[in-house]
């Protein structure tokens, strides 16, 4: 009877705990999404240009990172583990989709409409710059895409390094590299 | 600071702007997520629970088998009972060192996934021998039992043999077509992850 007591008591306890933590989890995990849902959006854009399969990418991505969480042991930076886990993602996507390229300028001119308030040239010469910059990113080879979306993003060189398992020389020589070739690409393209 | 180094942050800065002005999360994208989630745990449950009671009723109609009279019941029983332990023993052994949930870095991570295809394509070939092995089992048993077998179906050896052929030469091509697919799908994946690591280590740099 005691015996039996006790293998209750204890799995209800286990029972607790484990609600406990995927409490945890879920609270860690909302507040990932709103800390970094625009970024993830952002690095979303430099993987895939349709944007109904971007959205999808999206959402693979957030679950991608709810599936990793629960072996999150603070090793690194939320920020560097987040946007490792993006970045695997996006180039699983890649890897196992290669759609015929479609170019995202024709893409942003029909989902972006014409502002009708002032200064309406301005923004339309912001929106070409943005659509010139996100072609020409995507114009690149995925990794190099990778590590100048993480520049983009803010990263620190030892930040990047991490997040690619490369070292911080390779890093900077790297982005000196391909910045020179982003600037060629949005040379080409203006 | 050089002038080309200012010029240059200059540069980095002005695509910064451009870049974070580029999106915000698609609208509702939290409870779409959340929706995925739900969706991919009763998914798990439910193939895990598939799994397990596609193995327990090949199990008991095994055990059920092995009670029968003729030779065919226990042959068939134990027949089904390797082709389980040896499906899943090349199985562990194809993906060995392809577990792991998680890797340190986009390097390792590439790394693992090569190995993963690299054990899925692996597996494919497995699974082709796998299935002719045991097609010439089922024949052999057949054959064995066929005393047994004629008397109860009381037809010809020659018109069984033909539907026996016939059987295997309709599913075949189906199975043919879908592994050589998928072979199609992974080799493919398998040539982008090796063009993936091959930039890594630099060997595509502009």
């Amino acid at each position: 009877m005691n015996y039996a007591y006790s293998v209750t008591d204890r799995s209800a306890r286990v029972a607790t705990t484990v609600s406990e933590h995927r409490q945890a989890l879920e609270k860690q995990f909302a507040r990932i999404l709103s800390e970094y849902g625009a970024a993830i959006s952002r690095l979303a854009f430099s993987y895939e240009a349709v944007p109904s399969v971007r959205e999808e990418l999206v959402q693979e991505i957030a679950l991608a990172i709810w599936q990793a969480l629960a072996h999150f042991r603070g090793d690194c930076s939320e920020r560097t583990f987040v946007y490792r886990i993006a970045h695997n993602r996006g180039l699983t996507h890649v890897g196992r989709r290669r759609p015929p390229h479609q170019p995202l300028e024709d893409l942003e001119e029909s989902e972006q409409p014409v502002d009708p308030r002032p200064h309406l040239e301005e923004q339309v010469a912001r929106t070409d710059q943005r659509a010139r910059l996100m072609s020409a990113i995507q114009s690149l080879p995925v990794t190099h895409r990778q590590m100048i979306v993480l520049a983009l993003e803010g990263l620190s060189h030892a930040e990047i390094a991490e997040v690619m398992g490369i070292t911080e020389n390779n890093v900077a020589v790297r982005l000196t590299r391909i910045r020179k070739a982003l600037k060629d690409a949005l040379g080409e393209r203006s | 600071m050089t002038e080309e180094n200012i010029t240059n942050d200059r540069e980095l800065d002005t695509w910064r702007e451009q870049w974070n002005s580029v999106a915000e999360p698609p609208a509702e994208f939290q409870r779409k997520v959340q929706e995925r989630i739900k969706r991919q745990d009763r998914r798990f449950v439910l193939g895990n629970l598939l799994s397990v009671i596609a193995f327990l009723g090949m199990l008991i109609f095994a055990l059920f088998l092995r009670h029968r009279s003729t030779w065919m019941g226990p042959g068939w029983s134990t027949g089904v009972c390797v082709l389980v332990l040896v499906a899943a023993g090349f199985r562990i052994n194809a993906l060995r060192g392809t577990w792991r949930p998680q890797s340190q870095s986009t390097r390792a991570f590439v790394e693992l996934w090569h190995k993963r295809v690299a054990a899925r394509i692996r597996l494919l070939r497995i699974s082709i021998y796998l299935s002719l092995g045991w097609i010439i089992f089922c024949a052999v048993l057949t054959a064995a039992n066929w005393a047994t077998i004629g008397q109860d179906v009381g037809a010809h050896p020659k018109s069984w043999v033909a539907l026996l052929v016939a059987c295997v030469l309709m599913q075949y091509p189906v199975i043919w077509y879908g592994v050589a697919w998928l072979r199609r799908r992974k080799l493919a994946e398998l040539n982008e992850v090796t063009k993936i690591l091959d930039e890594m280590d630099g060997k595509s740099f502009p």
